[in-house]
């Protein structure tokens, strides 16, 4: 078991080592590396340089932030809620995140904290009120309880907010709802390092969290009468796994946009290649996530030059034939 | 005695289990009675108990209910209420009793998962509500009437996941967990699907498993919800055969409930009898399993006879009872 | 028959081509003129004022600012969500609507109510605009003296910049504020970019043929504009040029580096009706203003 683990990590931090070093190199601006390390022109001239590190390598690390968040909170809801259909959507965090930068939008609010503009940090608040409002709900739950009414209540939480979000985009006029629909397409370009500093913190935080998760998923996704007699306390488990879970979404939608797909299938391709223990499952996803967005968003800015795709659209396109080849190959 | 695998690696923090070994070594308790040679190395299960010395003074009874009560809607009715229930070790016990007696909630309140409104329950006499999760998880295992897995895991993966109590908190499975979990595929008759996804099991196979993942918690009790439930009568005769050897073998103390009043009269060393909730009759089977309490639990007239060659009682229903 | 005289032919033509064309003007009838107009596009409110014909706006839409005397006017709604109950209720006798608008093009239809279809292109689209939508209201020669009058200025502007070089210019009008995320900038068709090569500036984003183009920056890294002029006009947007700091990311970008990087407030850059005119000249002041010293 050591030894697949270990291999499965080192196999895909390869991958995502690669990804993170050949993506910013690439683009559709042609630059010479010699140029852009050169110590001899000041950065304030150095057009080379100023592409990789302003315009991508933000644009690469944001990448694989949202990659590897979104897979993440898409393992640990799939097992929280028993069910492989389940992503980091079900719930309504990212719904949640969505209301809050189009308030912020269409209202042209225009408060910044330490650095952070309004748009990521109402999105930010918006995941953080749906998951209150969640975690309410999941805590007055009674021991025993299936994951039924967690679900449901997911479920009726991003209808409610979905209507809300329709009321908001009545209200904006036809630029906002244009800059709205813009943000829910998903884009990774974030030109400086702020939003990156200011999402890895909550990630951080649920990195760490969903880490102590691994086993505990494998056995809750049996069920939590099965898990309790194994040993786990499936509340506490079921609360940090909502917690990690919901944090990762609204640092990633908050960054990055709801980039829709990355959640429900990185996992399952994951799965496919590594079998369905979480603790392959849960360091895989959050490696081959962050690879799988960078590649994606290399793709939706060099595709097309000069106007770029956006990167949710490439990541629904590369990933869903990718998922059924997958699946092809096992059933044959 | 035990082989030391390949798993020499990273600290001591693995391998903090060799001195604890040893000292257990030292108090491997006696394996119940048994005809005929054990099939297989028991050893290797019982050490890694952490269950506390048993001695031959130590108290009979391993699981104790006094007078348990619990409503899952707390204005509702006591689905159980006010229950005593002793399980004597090395015993089968089986709960008999219709639909809504509260067979499925008075299993649920003796593995401690979920907690008594009045009453307690102990186990070897220390009461459960002291013992945290993971240690009654090493004592007590329940095999649940049906499982559903959300993945795709392996048989070995899921009867791995028995071993979870015994494990610390970012532990890996070792060798000898290993090959725990492949003995209690062995002793359920099921080592050639090893490999196989579980999915993929027939309802029989599946069941057996489950009991394999169950054993490979190595506790001494274990609890039974309906085993035999959906599966048809050569695997019913089975898990039946199975868990009998499983008793006369290892000691392993059961708690079965029942529907299968047959399935109880071959099984069970005793039988307690659920109504309502309430504790009808309970005692030896011979004594327990007669007309009169058949009728009184499910309202129908039926005979109760030994069979000639089974050996032992069979419940044959006649007619439903005014 | 006997010849008849030559004059006497030319006469009868002559009365011939003039009564065909009071008969035409005539049958053209209850379409040559309206007196209740409802308009729910910002552009064809101002040009309709702009032609004297404000007092027979009736109703205005929800975008609608210019000139003043809108405010008082009653709101119907715009493009996304008119009020055709409304609409029908003011009675009008003509609505201006976009081309898009099709359902509410039905539901006219069906009330009988003469409607005129607006569709949104470049700068000279706008003086046609002008002039057409004169005539069916009824005020063809102040429409004609008004279209004349911005095409003259524009000329103007034009023969002030045609000997100065083009800078290369991105105009930008929208962005994710604090942020260089999410640039709108106007691309090679419509009629900012017209307003731009008017004003004397070369479009840095013109080969690429969409109205707005979403910029990132490292297209602008690439483009290299040496002029970079953004466009506030949303109501209440107290943006100053504090807020330009945030091009400073990009020092390798020409207009960056030279600090020629402006803001300009109004809402006569989005809106193409007659106030364009001075919004290219304002464009050309600032890209050339030696022109106009």
């Amino acid at each position: 078991m050591r030894r697949r683990l270990i291999a499965t990590i080192a196999l895909f931090g390869a991958l995502t080592f690669v990804c993170c070093l050949l993506a910013p190199i690439v683009g559709s601006t042609p630059i010479s590396l010699s140029r852009v390390f050169s110590r001899t022109i000041p950065f304030a001239d150095n057009v080379d340089a100023q592409v990789f590190f302003v315009a991508r390598l933000p644009r690469v690390i944001a990448a694989a932030l949202v990659g590897s968040g979104l897979a993440v909170a898409g393992v640990v809801f799939q097992a929280l809620l028993r069910n492989p259909l389940a992503s980091p959507d079900t719930l309504g965090v990212s719904a949640g995140a969505t209301l809050g930068a189009m308030i912020a939008i269409t209202f042209h609010v225009d408060i910044g904290l330490m650095g952070i503009t309004s748009v990521p940090l109402a999105s930010f608040v918006g995941s953080a009120g749906a998951l209150g409002i969640v975690y309410l709900l999941a805590a007055a739950r009674r021991r025993g309880t299936s994951s039924t009414v967690l679900l449901l209540a997911g479920i009726a939480l991003s209808a409610f907010l979905g209507a809300l979000l329709r009321l908001i985009q009545l209200v904006a006029d036809f630029t906002d709802t244009l800059r709205n629909v813009r943000w829910m397409m998903g884009s990774l370009d974030v030109a400086s390092y702020a939003p990156i500093v200011a999402a890895l913190v909550p990630m951080a935080f649920a990195f760490v969290v969903a880490g102590a998760l691994p086993r505990v998923l494998d056995l809750i996704s049996m069920g939590a009468e099965a898990a309790e007699s194994r040993g786990v306390d499936v509340r506490r488990a079921e609360r940090i796994a909502l917690l990690s879970a919901s944090l990762s979404t609204g640092a990633a939608v908050s960054l990055g946009g709801p980039i829709p797909f990355v959640g429900i299938v990185v996992p399952h391709i994951v799965r496919l290649l590594v079998g369905a223990d979480h603790r392959l499952v849960l360091p895989a996803s959050a490696l081959f996530g962050a690879s799988f967005v960078i590649i994606c968003d290399l793709v939706a800015r060099t595709a097309f030059g000069p106007v770029e795709l956006p990167v949710g659209t490439v990541t629904a396109i590369i990933g869903g034939p990718f998922f059924l080849w997958l699946l092809f190959r096992r059933l044959a | 005695m035990i082989r030391e695998s390949g798993n020499l690696a990273i600290g001591d923090f693995f391998f903090r289990r060799v001195r604890r070994r040893e000292e257990l070594d030292a108090h491997v308790p006696p394996l119940a009675a048994g005809r005929g040679p054990p099939s297989f190395s028991s050893d290797l299960f019982l050490s890694r108990c952490d269950a506390p010395l048993v001695t031959a003074h130590a108290s009979r009874s391993a699981l104790h209910a006094a007078d348990v009560a619990f409503a899952y809607d707390r204005r509702g009715r006591h689905v159980v209420d006010g229950v005593t229930l002793d399980v004597p070790r090395g015993a089968i016990v089986g709960l008999l009793g219709p639909n809504g007696s509260g067979k499925t909630t008075l299993l649920r309140l003796l593995s401690g998962t979920v907690t008594p409104a009045r009453g307690s329950v102990t186990i070897d006499a220390v009461p459960i509500s002291t013992l945290s999760r993971r240690e009654m998880a090493r004592r007590i295992a329940i095999v649940p009437q049906e499982t559903h897995s959300a993945f795709d895991f392996s048989v070995l993966e899921i009867v791995l996941m028995g071993r979870y109590p015994h494990l610390r908190a970012f532990e890996l499975e070792g060798a000898d967990d290993v090959a725990i979990a492949r003995e209690a595929l062995a002793a359920t008759g099921t080592a050639a699907l090893e490999p196989r996804r579980f999915a993929t099991l027939s309802g029989g196979e599946k069941q057996r498993v489950v009991i394999a993942s169950a054993l490979a918690q190595s506790s001494e009790i274990l609890l039974l919800d309906e085993p035999t439930a959906s599966l048809d009568l050569g695997f019913q005769f089975e898990i039946a055969t199975l868990l009998a050897r499983l008793n006369r073998e290892r000691g392993v103390t059961m708690v079965v409930s029942t529907h299968d009043l047959n399935l109880a009269a071959t099984l069970c060393t005793e039988l307690v009898l659920l109504k309502a909730g309430r504790v009808l009759a309970h005692g030896p089977t011979e004594r327990v399993l007669n007309a009169d309490s058949v009728r009184l639990l499910y309202g129908v007239d039926a005979d109760v006879v030994r069979h000639p060659r089974a050996g032992h009682l069979t419940v044959v229903p006649l007619a439903r009872a005014d | 028959m006997a010849a008849v005289p030559a004059t006497r032919v030319i006469r009868a033509t002559y009365f011939a081509v003039f009564a065909a064309f009071v008969a035409f003007s005539l049958s053209a009838g209850p379409q040559a003129q309206a007196r209740r107009v409802v308009s729910i596009i910002p552009a064809t409110t101002e040009m309709l004022f702009a032609m004297g014909a404000g007092d027979r706006v009736v109703a205005v839409g929800s975008y609608d600012r210019f000139p003043p005397e809108v405010e008082k006017l009653p709101r119907v709604g715009a493009l996304l969500d008119p009020a055709v109950e409304r609409i029908i209720a003011m009675r009008p006798d003509l609505v201006i609507l976009y081309g898009t608008q099709s359902e509410l093009r039905t539901q006219l239809d069906r009330a009988q109510i003469s409607y005129y279809p607006y569709v949104h292109r470049g700068l000279a689209d706008i003086t046609e605009t002008i002039r057409s939508l004169g005539a069916r209201v009824g005020v063809a020669p102040q429409a004609n003296a008004l279209a004349e009058r911005i095409e003259r200025q524009l000329a103007d502007i034009r023969s002030r910049v045609a000997k100065s070089p083009r800078p290369k210019t991105l105009l930008v009008f929208g962005r994710e504020p604090g942020t260089l995320r999410n640039i709108d900038a106007s691309g090679g068709l419509g009629f900012l970019h017209d307003m731009l090569e008017t004003a004397g500036g070369a479009d840095v984003m013109g080969d690429v043929k969409q109205q707005s183009v979403v910029m990132t920056t490292e297209l602008v890294l690439a483009r290299a504009p040496e002029m970079i002029i953004e466009l506030r006009y949303a109501r209440g947007d107290n943006a100053d040029d504090a807020d330009l700091r945030e091009w400073n990311a990009l020092p390798a970008v020409p207009a960056v580096r030279n600090r020629r990087v402006y803001m300009l407030h109004g809402e006569e850059f989005v809106v193409p009706g007659p106030r364009v005119a001075a919004a290219t000249e304002r464009f050309a002041r600032l890209l050339h203003p030696e022109a106009f010293k």
